[in-house]
């Protein structure tokens, strides 16, 4: 009994046209509602980065300080304490550091 | 019953290019889901984590070419799998209320009368869906998962690692349901394995609506065919 002497096999076709269209599109539009999900979230994957940052610039066309060094804090910081901005004191207090916890290298 | 009482003339059951879907299935999955389990509970060492998820990877990506090739090949193949997994009729309320008789069998040593059923009895079809669409979200997932963790949405990405955790269970624990009533119905068993043919006695007992409904002589295909 192998392949080639099988006697009976199912009729080449025993679904109707119609049947097999309505299926087989059936099947190709469920796939499609993943991608369509996928694509929808990716396409908003960043909205609440921009209405953060939409936020921010707000907040800072309204500040009366607008930049950073005009900070009356921060010029008395490095003038009684740090000294001067990337000297040696502010790199030890002001940068961070980073440990690699990577588990997977792939 | 006594052997030469049976018909042993051959049905072709399972076509070639089944069969060798189904082998790349078998061993690509099985592979999957041991390392899927494994990286779930995360028993091993730093690289033998990394070893099981270099594992998961390459069979993964063996298995979702395996179903891509299957469905552009043999799309005829997947929409009358889908057809028969998804129909429904009172004959499976009824299988499912005996449970197909197996319970009683195996247990009671006692035979109940069964619904007929077609190519596939409830149980399969009710297996069948739930490969169909779990497999779908495991491979669409897990490429997502395994590509673009961190540059997709990570609340899509943490969706879509539930999802692969939920459908890969699922798929996990049907499967030595599966291998063993695939070995408990051993023609069936030869016929996906072997030859794809199961004799005309055993269609005929398990599957009398697809013997009866489907199932023509070959010399009828071809004529048709000309």
């Amino acid at each position: 009994m192998n392949n080639n002497k099988h006697e009976f096999a199912e009729d080449s076709f025993f679904i109707s046209r119609r049947k097999f269209m309505a299926i087989g599109s059936a099947f190709l539009a469920v796939m499609a509602i993943p991608v369509g999900w996928f694509a929808s979230k990716v396409a908003s994957r960043n909205d609440y980065i921009k209405s953060r940052s939409a936020g921010l610039y707000k907040d800072d066309s309204i500040a009366k300080l607008r930049v950073s060094h005009a900070n009356p804090a921060v010029e008395k910081y490095y003038k009684e304490f740090g000294g001067k901005p990337l000297g040696h004191m502010s790199h030890e207090l002001l940068h961070t550091h980073f440990v690699d916890r990577t588990k997977l290298n792939s | 019953m006594h052997h030469d009482q049976h018909d042993m003339r051959p049905i072709q059951k399972h076509p070639l290019n089944v069969r060798v879907f189904h082998y790349i299935l078998l061993l690509s999955f099985l592979p999957l889901a041991a390392t899927g389990l494994l990286l779930f509970f995360k028993p091993l060492s730093q690289s033998g984590m990394q070893l099981t998820y270099d594992i998961h990877i390459v069979a993964g990506v063996v298995l979702s070419l395996d179903a891509l090739a299957f469905t552009l090949i043999a799309f005829d193949r997947v929409v009358l799998f889908i057809a028969r997994v998804f129909s429904l009729s009172e004959r499976d309320v009824k299988w499912f209320m005996v449970l197909g008789g197996y319970p009683q069998k195996f247990l009671l040593g006692k035979k109940v009368p069964v619904p007929p059923m077609n190519k596939y009895n409830s149980g399969q079809k009710l297996f069948g869906a739930c490969v169909v669409i779990g497999g779908t979200v495991l491979i669409l997932s897990g490429l997502v998962l395994w590509l673009i963790p961190h540059a997709a949405p990570r609340d899509a990405v943490w969706l879509l690692g539930q999802a692969h955790l939920v459908a890969g269970l699922l798929l996990t624990a049907f499967l030595p349901v599966h291998l063993f009533l695939a070995v408990y119905r051993f023609d069936d068993f030869k016929a996906m394995m072997i030859h794809g043919n199961v004799p005309y006695h055993d269609a005929a007992e398990y599957t009398p609506l697809w013997v009866e409904q489907e199932i023509v002589p070959v010399t009828a295909n071809q004529q048709r065919n000309k």
